[in-house]
Order: structure tokens, then C-alpha cells, then sequence
């Protein structure tokens, strides 16, 4: 199964009413908001009418708001090797 | 290219201010940009929809209609027809939201 993944990259500020609600229909409300929608012809004509406003590539795997939020994020910088609080849950007598 | 020295238009014929006539070779870089993102676009559903074995007929209207950004002349690329204009030409960045939509042909015999 797979998906087209849509971003909105340029906004719908001043486009015609029709084209805004594609976008509404669509779950894109701001830009640089990314949405899944199952490869059909519905939605190959609804991405049609929003062609110039978007970026589009195609995915197995569909992301959670969640999961992409996290792919963004830069790395922390550092490591934990050994947290003070697990050493004591190994071994809680000492 | 770049830098203070770079020969754009505002720096090689001073005051400028108003819209002018044409665009600047960077308005047209990035219009040649946009017109190639919105075929990326439409590349890339009708080759998802050729995988699964369907068609949209949106898709098929554009492709037989539409010429791709390196089919078009410079002419369509960066100009419109005007039938009020000298020449029945203006610069697209006449178009009111020129850089949101798609204006690939022009009408019968112009």
C-alpha cells in the first residue's frame, strides 16, 4: 500500500474559493503541513486542482503528526551511556 | 555573479522602483523553477497511478494539453497574451498571483 505524502508549501492566501476548499478537504489548513492519501483517482484530481501550491512524493509508510514532528528534530548532542536512576533499579540493595 | 557587483537592474539603471516591463533574469530563473516543480507534481501522480494500474483523466487532459516546462518557448515561458497590450504580449508578472498559478498556452492563433 502506498501513499502520496502532500505538503503545502505555498499558501491559499487570495486563490479562488474552490482551490482553498481542496486544500480544507484535503487536511492542509498551513503551510508546510504534510498529509497521507491513498494513491486513487479522486485524489490524483484533487492534487491536480492544488498542483502549483504543492510538493508531492509517493511512500509505503504512512507518518503520524507525531512521527514527523520527531523526524525534524535535530539531534540532542549527546549520549546517555548509563542513567544514575537505572544503575539503582538494577541493583536496589546498594 | 554575486555580491555588491552583480549587474542587476536596480544597480546598473539606478531608481527602481515601479514594476517594470520585463522580468529580471532572476524573476525568470525562478519562474522556469516553479513552472518545472509543477511538472515534478503531475510526473509524479501519473506515475503513481500508472503503478496501480489507473488513470485520471485530470492528468491525461494536462499532459496532452499542457507543454512541459523544457517543451515551452521562452516566449510563453515568461509573457502573456494581452489583447489590449502592443505586440498582444505582456509580462506574465502582470498576471495577478503569477507565481501560484499555471499559464502554459495561449488562445487560438496567437
Amino acid at each position: 500500500m502506498s501513499f502520496f505524502k502532500v505538503t503545502l508549501i505555498r499558501s491559499s492566501i487570495g486563490m479562488p474559493q474552490k482551490k482553498v476548499g481542496v486544500l480544507k478537504a484535503l487536511g492542509l489548513r498551513k503551510r508546510m503541513r504534510t498529509v497521507f492519501h491513498k494513491i486513487t483517482p479522486a485524489t490524483a484530481g484533487q492534487l491536480m486542482k492544488v498542483k502549483e501550491l504543492i510538493a508531492l512524493s509517493t511512500t509505503d509508510k504512512k507518518l503520524t503528526r507525531r512521527e514527523i514532528h520527531e523526524k525534524r528534530q535535530p539531534p540532542c548532542g549527546f549520549v546517555v551511556e548509563k542513567s544514575r536512576f537505572l544503575r539503582s533499579e538494577e541493583s536496589p540493595s546498594s | 555573479m554575486f555580491g555588491a557587483f552583480r549587474p542587476t537592474n536596480a544597480l546598473m539603471g539606478g531608481l527602481l522602483w515601479k514594476i517594470p516591463w520585463r522580468l529580471s533574469r532572476f524573476q525568470k530563473y525562478r519562474q522556469r523553477q516553479r513552472l518545472r516543480r509543477v511538472d515534478r507534481v503531475v510526473e509524479t501522480i501519473s506515475n503513481a497511478l500508472a503503478q496501480q494500474g489507473m488513470v485520471s483523466k485530470a492528468v491525461e487532459t494536462w499532459k496532452a494539453e499542457m507543454p512541459t516546462e523544457a517543451e515551452m518557448l521562452p516566449r510563453d515561458k515568461y509573457t502573456i497574451f494581452d489583447k489590449k497590450h502592443k505586440g498582444y504580449r505582456k509580462g506574465i508578472h502582470k498576471l495577478p498571483k503569477w507565481t501560484r498559478v499555471s499559464q502554459r498556452i495561449n488562445p487560438i492563433g496567437f
